[in-house]
């Protein structure tokens, strides 16, 4: 069940093409963009009736943005917080400044334990820091249990959504994984068929595999716990059965008090999946005596995030509760779906997220990969001002690309400069404007139309016509018609 | 751990170099936390018989099956369903009422069980803490009556007993009756479900794949009650037409 490294060198950042070419397959490959398109629709529809019903949404928004900014701006005693009363109750609290950190926590607590193999929870934080193929690779077997994450491991592919991942896959290439890897040669393409084909693939393995890792949706800082938001059973499966339990969390994922959840249940269902409340969702606090697991272990995940949060346009980015309407929403994602952000988080927040988490020379086509519509700030549970971030991390782009060598032989730079100094000055842009006037004049047609041009230009041209430019400038008629007015007064 | 507080006083120092704007002491982070908008709905604006009305056509519109009953014909009503289940086996926790005994049936109690028995047995029955029927969601504190969190897990077959007086209209007058945050919660709405293929909405992955709910009218007056018995005859027709 290994994962071969090539397949997730299309996720990792640091590997992945920029986005204007990665987007290039995608856009070639109907099938893909159908299903992609599919699953966003019957999600958009969903989530746009239960959105509507709820007469407080905007309420709800404007509270969860508030809570979220508050844990953010007092993340560090909120964490201590939460470390203290997650310890109280019986958990153990690792800290981990990157994803190599992160990573050997983990692998060291499963070499105590003498893991063989671990059964998982889909958590985002564990692709972000790439913990499968670390654990293949020390000899532990890993076995995803969402159902989504079971088609991609098995078909050993690449999600492409935060919530649904394998929205890109359609029911006859699962039929074709499944019965491939589970060796179900009758198996049919009916979706009921294919979840109890999958239900009964996992339940030896809950019911055997002794140890756990989840991601965590909230931590709550008032009471140490943790709470896990699902659809499946296989997240309770996984929280309940094995002796232990080891909860990968960024260090942004906590909310003040319990009471906090009555906003972001409320926002995130609906947002995500058009529900208004997922099936099932769990909390639990450090080890209860007799239920679950009996040794608990939570790893929290700089990997970046404290860098965010020094950022004061950048910070809102940390508000983000993992929802994915933005991107269901994204006319960009819409036609693209979620690998050509070559990353695990793809879709608007993914622009945002990945450049910040990474170095930014990683992913500094991902901000330029929106239309700026706004559609996913109008959406977003947490008002995250996403193009505002886009935007700011632009003009970074820029900033950075100006400073390196080389620079003033690109052409675009060149142009830029050049630009930036003919409109500094008036003589030079009206000398500018009059040199461009009858330097047009010659490729203008009777009708006042120009239909093709030579060299850059004619790229404009090949598929619409430019109008010619007319006699004179409207700074020249103003000034024309102003001296006029003042020979008449006279 | 050790191995580990390096990093944690590295984290902690990034965090509040980063966060020099925020209120330093814990009574300034209290009185900002106190002040965070809350313009939401609290309250819900339907009476008690509307409010219990749409709590059970929340809980079919999930699949899960819904009959009402009185307290005193509680035990009758838990025995029609076990034997309308087609099943035979059953956990139920420790704390469960004495005289829910139904007899005829294998019962066994939840004694500190081992996983598979637990697994072997063909369904549960509990009690709950809270219903929200905005979304129709049952609450478990997994307390004495309501069992551990694997009992509600493994058997296919949950039936739910709900009280008429444990459910509220609203998410957030679930959060006013916590008066102590629980250490352990689930938070059940429907059967366990997928949309993971083609986004087809498939009922039952891992949890128990069959959810029924007998609500007890234990508040309502003897007139708008309809008996578990009655409402047997004609199970689909009871409740969803009645709210709109």
């Amino acid at each position: 069940m290994s994962l071969s490294a090539a397949s997730h060198a299309e996720l990792d950042p640091r590997l992945a093409a920029p986005f204007p070419k990665a987007v290039l397959p995608v856009l070639r490959n109907p099938q893909l963009r159908k299903n992609v398109a599919h699953a966003i629709d019957v999600i958009q529809a969903k989530r746009g009736k239960l959105v509507a019903e709820k007469r407080d949404w905007q309420e709800l928004r404007t509270a969860a943005s508030a809570i979220r900014a508050h844990a953010l701006e007092n993340l560090g005693a909120y964490l201590e917080q939460f470390e203290e009363r997650c310890t109280a109750a019986g958990g153990t609290v690792h800290w981990a400044a990157d994803a190599e950190e992160a990573r050997k926590i983990i692998l060291d607590l499963l070499r105590q334990q003498q893991a063989t193999e671990v059964i998982k929870i889909k958590t985002m934080t564990s692709a972000e820091i790439q913990l499968n193929p670390c654990l293949q690779a020390a000899g532990v077997d890993v076995f995803e249990t969402d159902l989504a994450e079971i088609i991609l491991q098995l078909g050993d592919l690449e999600p492409s959504h935060i919530v649904v991942p394998a929205l890109h896959v359609n029911r006859s290439q699962v039929r074709e994984i499944f019965a491939r890897r589970m060796g179900l040669k009758n198996l049919s393409d009916d979706p009921k068929e294919l979840t109890n084909a999958a239900r009964a693939f996992l339940r030896q393995k809950f019911l055997s595999i002794p140890t756990a890792i989840s991601g965590a949706n909230f931590l709550i800082a008032e009471t140490g716990s943790v709470a896990v938001v699902e659809s499946e059973g296989n997240g309770r499966m996984c929280l309940t059965l094995p002796r232990t339990m080891i909860t990968l969390a960024g260090i942004e994922k906590v909310l003040p008090r319990f009471q906090d959840m009555e906003v972001m249940l409320q926002l995130l269902a609906r947002s995500a999946t058009g529900e208004r409340m997922n099936p099932y969702t769990s909390l639990w606090t450090g080890v209860t005596e007799g239920d679950g697991p009996q040794s608990f272990h939570v790893v929290l995940l700089d990997n970046g995030r404290s860098s965010i949060l020094g950022k004061e346009k950048q910070r809102q980015t940390l508000k983000c509760i993992r929802c994915a309407a933005c991107m269901n929403t994204c006319p960009v994602y819409r036609q693209t779906g979620g690998h050509a952000y070559g990353s695990v988080y793809p879709g608007p927040i993914g622009a945002i997220l990945t450049p910040q988490l990474m170095q930014m020379k990683h992913a500094q086509s991902l901000p330029f990969a929106s239309s700026l519509c706004g559609a996913c700030y109008e959406v977003c549970p947490v008002k995250i001002n996403i193009p505002e971030v886009l935007l700011e991390l632009r003009s970074q782009v820029v900033d950075q690309e100006r400073k390196q060598a080389g620079r003033i032989f690109d052409p675009m730079y060149l142009g830029l400069r050049i630009a930036n100094l003919i409109f500094a000055g008036a003589w030079r842009f009206h000398a500018a404007q009059w040199f461009g006037r009858m330097g047009l004049k010659l490729w203008t047609r009777k009708d006042g139309w120009i239909h093709s041009l030579p060299g850059v230009g004619g790229k404009w041209t090949q598929t619409r016509d430019l109008r010619g430019l007319p006699d004179q400038t409207f700074h020249q008629w103003w000034a024309k018609r102003a001296a006029q007015s003042r020979q008449e007064g006279k | 751990m050790s191995a580990t507080a390096p990093s944690r006083q590295l984290i902690l120092d990034r965090i509040s170099a980063a966060t020099q704007d925020a209120a330093k002491d814990a009574a300034g982070r209290a009185a900002a936390y106190a002040a965070l908008p809350r313009g939401y709905a609290r309250r819900g604006l339907l009476n008690k018989e509307e409010r219990v009305e749409l709590m059970i056509e929340r809980l079919r519109e999930y699949d899960a099956e819904v009959v009402e009953s009185l307290p005193t014909e509680l035990p009758a009503a838990i025995e029609a369903r076990l034997a309308t289940s087609g099943r035979r086996k059953f956990v139920v926790p420790t704390g469960v009422p004495a005289e829910w005994g139904a007899f005829g049936f294998d019962w066994k109690l939840d004694h500190g069980l081992i996983t598979a028995e637990v697994e072997q047995a063909e369904g549960v029955v509990t009690a709950a803490t809270c219903g929200i029927a905005d979304s129709g969601t049952i609450v478990l504190h997994h307390t004495a009556a309501e069992g551990r969190r694997i009992l509600t897990l493994l058997p296919d077959w949950h039936l739910c007993i709900l009280l008429a007086s444990q459910v509220v209209e609203t998410l957030p007058e679930y959060f006013d009756r916590c008066k102590q945050p629980p250490a352990l919660v689930t938070w059940i709405s429907g059967p366990s479900a997928t949309a993971d293929i083609e986004m087809t909405r498939i009922k039952g992955v891992h949890g128990p794949r069959f959810l029924h709910v007998i609500l007890v009218r234990d508040e309502s007056s003897a007139e708008t009650y309809r008996s578990a018995a009655h409402t047997e005859l004609r199970p689909e027709k009871s409740g969803s037409a009645r709210i709109r």
